[in-house]
């Protein structure tokens, strides 16, 4: 598969800076066509083929994430997103205080092209699926919180949630992970989801990656403690399966569990969670 | 929101909330604009910006500081905090 590289432009902080370094390293070992910001705003026609042909790479810099904002707006489809400042943080490394790249900005520059192309290559085989053979039937029954003109629902099986609105399905010791119907409208149209590592270890109230509209980020907080053994990739492909079917077709992750008779504790029952949307309804 | 709980323990015991470094924020108003909880305010004078309403910030919620270019906001620890809170709902059930 090709690639097309949309990227910060690299003049307001130098995690941008490093940013628009990646882009052109990238491109460079990938033969990979870079979109200029600046002139897919102003002219967007003037990238159609390349965004229709290849699969698209954003690079941001920093968190305002102008690359990503902008991709938002034109209703690009992203392959996968690189965040400088979140990798800045992970590296220990000191970054020069300049927009010109010093030897730790290049340093960096290098080490995020790495990680990208080890990525690349990663899922360019086809890879054995780790999805469980546990049966999830979709849910059957729900309860129904109704707000002005908005219906939140919430199945009465055996579903659990945390107050972050994510909800946890365990059989035995394996369990199936996504967000609540309300959350999937409080998002509006997902757009991405930035999915853990398989085999990444969590505890509760852990991060198990994010989901991005265009209204917020959202960061997915665990509900249970155990190590990711899968992750939905219908929904990686298309992550509009979480605002059409959030606890079935649009789960997130499959998790091994370590703990679950613990971790339990602190989560709600349905009804338990259907006071708490009712109540966050109320106040937002 | 000050009478609500998380978990089942008082919100207001539980201190979970941005805080601003002001050496950093540009005042962009980022975190302001997405959160729909309030928990920031607009402010005249030198610090535009405040954190107004510590306790409705969602526990565990960092999303704001997703938003924030210059990295200015940050959290309590998460492992921390969970402690805390596991320590108080066993206080409460002991009584």
């Amino acid at each position: 598969m090709t690639h097309a590289i949309l990227s910060c432009n690299g003049l307001d902080k130098p995690e941008g800076s490093v940013a628009r370094e990646v882009a052109i390293r990238a491109a460079a070992a990938t033969g990979s066509e870079i979109i200029c910001p600046v002139l897919l705003h102003r002219a967007p026609a003037r990238y159609k083929k390349a965004l229709s042909e290849n699969a698209v790479i954003v690079v941001d810099g920093c968190s305002t994430r102008c690359a990503s904002k902008l991709a938002e707006s034109l209703d690009i489809k992203v392959d996968r997103k690189v965040l400088v400042s979140d990798v800045l943080k992970s590296s220990g490394i000191a970054l020069e205080p300049t927009l010109n790249l010093g030897p730790n900005g290049v340093g960096l520059a290098q080490a995020v092209v790495d990680g990208l192309l080890q990525s690349l290559n990663a899922s360019s085989e086809p890879a054995p699926s780790a999805v469980s053979s546990v049966v999830f039937a979709p849910p059957t029954e729900h309860l129904v919180v109704t707000h002005d003109k908005f219906e939140f629902r919430i199945p009465v099986a055996d579903y659990m949630f945390n107050e972050n609105d994510v909800w946890v399905r365990a059989v035995d010791d394996v369990a199936r992970v996504g967000i609540s119907d309300y959350m999937q409208q409080s998002l509006t149209d997902i757009n991405f989801f930035d999915a853990p590592k398989t085999d990444a270890v969590v505890d509760q109230f852990g991060e198990l990656g994010s989901l991005e509209s265009a209204k917020a980020v959202f960061e997915i907080i665990a509900p249970a403690s155990g190590t990711v053994v899968a992750v939905n990739a219908e929904v990686v492909a298309n992550p509009g399966l979480i605002n059409e079917d959030p606890y079935g077709k649009g789960w997130l992750v499959e998790m091994k569990l370590t703990n679950w008779p613990e971790d339990r504790e602190l989560l709600l029952k349905p009804e338990a969670y259907a006071k708490t949307v009712k109540h966050k309804a109320e106040e937002a | 929101m000050s009478d609500t709980t998380f978990m089942g323990v008082p919100r207001d015991k539980i201190p979970w909330f941005p805080t601003i470094d002001y050496d950093k924020c540009n005042y962009c108003m980022e975190c302001d604009t997405f959160c729909p909880h309030r928990v920031f305010e607009r402010r005249e004078g030198d610090r535009k910006l405040v954190v107004a309403n510590p306790n409705h910030c969602v526990v565990f919620c960092r999303a704001c500081s997703k938003t924030c270019g210059p990295d200015a906001l940050s959290f309590p620890n998460k492992t921390e905090i969970l402690a805390l809170i596991k320590q108080i709902r066993a206080e409460e059930s002991a009584k």
